[in-house]
């Protein structure tokens, strides 16, 4: 790796940790959105001051560059993220219709309900004048 | 009106709730109760109806937070002096209620009935989790809390209304960490649990090891950067 790319990581990843710092200070995200991005940029930020370890991987995984070892897991990780985003995505969607649905149902319910009771107090009065 | 509110938090407790609550209601009247059914997929919602429960009734899943979230927003608006989170699986024992209420009428903002003041922990995969927590909170506040992860605890009506209206206020250790560092004074009460008598817990054995990464990143980092929404101080 050279300088120039190890810098661009650490700024990058440095760069990361107080965004997420920073959201979670003013309680603009869950702290369990937040472990992700700090265990991420915290490696990133590893394997950039340390390239021995990036290149120990790579030579193991027979990848001639450590570069290209650094893109592939950075593929590679963010691809997890966001297939597990997608399905996260999909089922907060279902439960905003669900939620959605469910207010709407029982309100007219108890309009239902309500009008039904008045119904019965309307019979009542009425047999009682007779 | 009664100056405790018991929440109990139910997720699928079919086979537990109706043990629980009606132990409260015979029991220990001196007590308000709500129970909180969070999107339940089995019978816990009928049981409450047919029993005539006291429910907060969601009709979504919103995990253990939420749901207890949702209990403590009704505890700040009718105006409690002090909730208790109480499980619904029978771990809890409602006769430690009193002396923890002893305890935090002495001025705390937190009492945790905890299962190790007198007693010492075993040393069980289960309590190295305890301990590897106890250890956070301990470095980064200072102070010892022998059992962060035990889900008794009562709060006072200042933590109540902040758990109510923020966000990151889980019932979990972090919260309590962050509510030390930020200043709330917490004791702890021995007490004892049950083990569990029926149902699942809502920590399963693979959770429980994300459960550890979460919660000692939150604790040892995270939590240092919070800022503490000053909201809470006008009651």
């Amino acid at each position: 790796m050279t300088p120039l790319f190890r810098a661009i990581l650490i700024i990058a990843s440095i760069g990361t940790l107080i965004g997420i710092v920073r959201k979670v200070r003013n309680a603009k995200v869950q702290i369990e959105s937040s472990v992700f991005w700090i265990g991420f940029s915290t490696l990133l930020l590893f394997l950039s001051i340390f390239p021995q370890v990036a290149e120990a991987v790579a030579d193991l995984l027979g990848i001639y560059s450590t570069v290209n070892f650094i893109f592939l897991f950075v593929i590679f990780v963010l691809f997890i993220h966001q297939f597990t985003n997608s399905i996260k995505i999909s089922q907060l969607e279902d439960r905003i219709k669900e939620l959605t649905q469910e207010i709407a149902v029982r309100e007219l319910r108890k309009k239902d309900l309500e009008s039904f009771e008045e119904e019965k107090k309307n019979e009542e009065n009425n047999s009682n004048r007779m | 009106m009664k100056e405790v509110l018991v929440i109990i938090p139910a997720y699928n407790e079919q086979d537990n709730i109706k043990r629980v609550v009606d132990n409260l209601i015979c029991n220990y009247p001196q007590y308000d109760y709500i129970v909180v059914n969070d999107g339940s997929r089995d019978h816990t919602r009928r049981i409450c109806r047919e029993n005539n429960y006291k429910l907060l009734d969601l009709p979504i899943n919103l995990g253990l937070a939420g749901g207890f979230q949702a209990g403590m927003k009704y505890a700040y608006r009718a105006g409690y002096k002090y909730a208790i989170q109480f499980d619904a699986d029978g771990q809890h024992k409602p006769e430690y209620i009193e002396m923890m209420l002893k305890k935090i009428k002495e001025g705390y903002d937190i009492v945790i009935g905890s299962r190790f003041v007198e007693r010492k922990k075993p040393l069980s995969l289960r309590m190295l989790g305890s301990r590897l927590i106890s250890g956070a909170i301990r470095l980064t506040t200072g102070s010892k809390i022998q059992d962060p992860t035990s889900g008794m605890r009562m709060f006072s009506r200042k933590i109540i209304k902040e758990c109510a209206i923020n966000m990151n206020y889980g019932p979990e250790p972090d919260t309590v960490s962050f509510l030390i560092k930020n200043g709330a004074v917490v004791a702890e009460v021995q007490v004892e649990m049950d083990e569990r008598i029926a149902g699942q817990s809502y920590l399963t054995a693979f959770k429980s090891v994300f459960y550890m990464i979460r919660m000692l990143t939150s604790i040892i980092i995270i939590q240092n950067f919070r800022k503490r929404d000053k909201r809470y101080l006008e009651l």
